[in-house]
């Protein structure tokens, strides 16, 4: 039984007006775009992080970045307390030979594609062996399995195009020169076809 | 009503819904995150899978949109704050502490940002800690001072900008594991507000 309410709510006039295939084709709609708009995103993005630092970055080449500071910061939310060395590799002239210190903690060696994926990360840690190289080859392509020697280490890119993103922590004012010689020697260097 | 008036009406409840509902939800699920994509630990939200090659589209769209470089949330979390633990705005007008305990994760590093991202201007040039530039307390903890004007021990300055947003970053494959599966972790640092000018 339903109580007697002292006080019943009144809808407003215009609400009876509403249809419910307005508020069905609506919802439906609202659906279809709420969808359109989140896939959408990634590819209509300008600012996306591939995409600015694709202006500055020369192509399989690795670069050491400044350490960021209020007037140069090439990406929003980066860490500034650590340094970057940064290569745009770019697959379709054969495969890249990296080589990358990842000497101890807040040390990261990390690929990516242009859509920001990070498909292999290797952490820095104390006891691993300091330097890492391997071969970057497109994902798929079995020209460059049988090429590679026994001890060639590959490591598949799931782009012909993407950054790879050395990341080293700065230990204190007095050891950023010394850490950025280190990250010098890190490389990015296509492999002629 | 007559029936130009019941047509307006009509379409005005369409477009919101489709407009408004659809565009509106989509953004808000791209910029601010919901559970289907976050993790909130009192002030600190993370995406938590971030980085990630299987991530969902609202994440992806997070990414790309805010031209972010994530390393994979396998290895690294980001937690983000806007807030003190008490829910209030965090701005530069206002001094707060964060305290750390002794962690055992390989490495860790806190910064603050303005609201857009960008490094805070300060004289000093100091925008983040981490384990090897944050000074510990006997116990092993370390508590950091993210204040306009210079404090003794860990101070990070937070400038004149007027809202500001910290970021906590922290490099351990189990805690991140434990977040992305939904389980229950260590609490993460409370930020507390000391004053306000």
């Amino acid at each position: 039984m339903i109580p007697n309410l002292p006080f019943r709510p009144k809808l407003p006039r215009w609400m009876s007006e509403i249809g419910w295939r307005t508020l069905a084709i609506g919802g439906l709609l609202g659906g279809v775009l709420h969808i359109l708009a989140t896939f959408a995103a990634p590819l209509v993005s300008r600012g996306n992080a591939y995409q600015q630092l694709r202006a500055v970055l020369p192509l399989n080449q690795m670069v050491v970045l400044p350490a960021p500071s209020s007037s140069k910061q090439i990406l929003p939310y980066l860490q500034p307390d650590v340094l970057y060395a940064m290569c745009r590799y770019e697959l379709t002239g054969g495969p890249v030979s990296v080589t990358a210190a990842v000497s101890g903690p807040g040390w990261v060696l990390s690929l990516h594609t242009p859509g920001g994926d990070n498909f292999y990360v290797l952490p820095g840690q104390q006891l691993r062996r300091r330097e890492v190289s391997f071969l970057l080859v497109p994902s798929g392509d079995p020209a460059h399995a049988r090429r590679a020697g026994p001890t060639d280490t590959q490591v598949a890119s799931p782009s012909t195009e993407g950054l790879i993103v050395v990341r080293a922590a700065i230990t204190g004012l007095a050891w950023v020169a010394e850490t950025e010689a280190v990250l010098r020697k890190s490389s990015c260097t296509q492999v002629k076809r | 009503m007559s029936l130009l008036t019941n047509a307006l009406i009509n379409f005005a409840v369409f477009a919101a819904l489709a407009f408004g509902g659809g565009l509106g939800t989509a953004w808000y699920m791209i910029e601010a995150g919901s559970r289907l994509s976050t993790r909130t630990f009192g002030p600190w939200t993370s995406w938590t899978a971030a980085g990630r090659p299987e991530a969902d589209p609202y994440t992806r769209a997070h990414t790309a949109r805010n031209g972010l470089l994530p390393v994979s949330s396998t290895l690294e979390l980001t937690f983000r704050a806007k807030t003190d633990s008490n829910g209030s705005r965090l701005t530069s007008a206002c001094d707060y502490t964060i305290v750390l305990p002794s962690t055992e994760a390989a490495w860790w590093s806190l910064a603050v940002f303005d609201g857009q991202g960008r490094l805070v201007q300060n004289g000093a040039e100091r925008h983040a800690f981490n384990p090897q530039t944050a000074m510990r307390e006997p116990d092993g903890r370390v508590a950091i001072a993210v204040a306009r004007d210079a404090r003794a021990g860990n101070w990070l300055p937070s400038g004149r900008s007027s809202r500001i947003v910290l970021v906590f970053t922290v490099q351990d494959a189990a805690l991140a594991a434990t977040v992305h599966d939904g389980g229950q972790t260590k609490a993460l640092p409370e930020i507390q507000r000391a004053g306000c000018r």
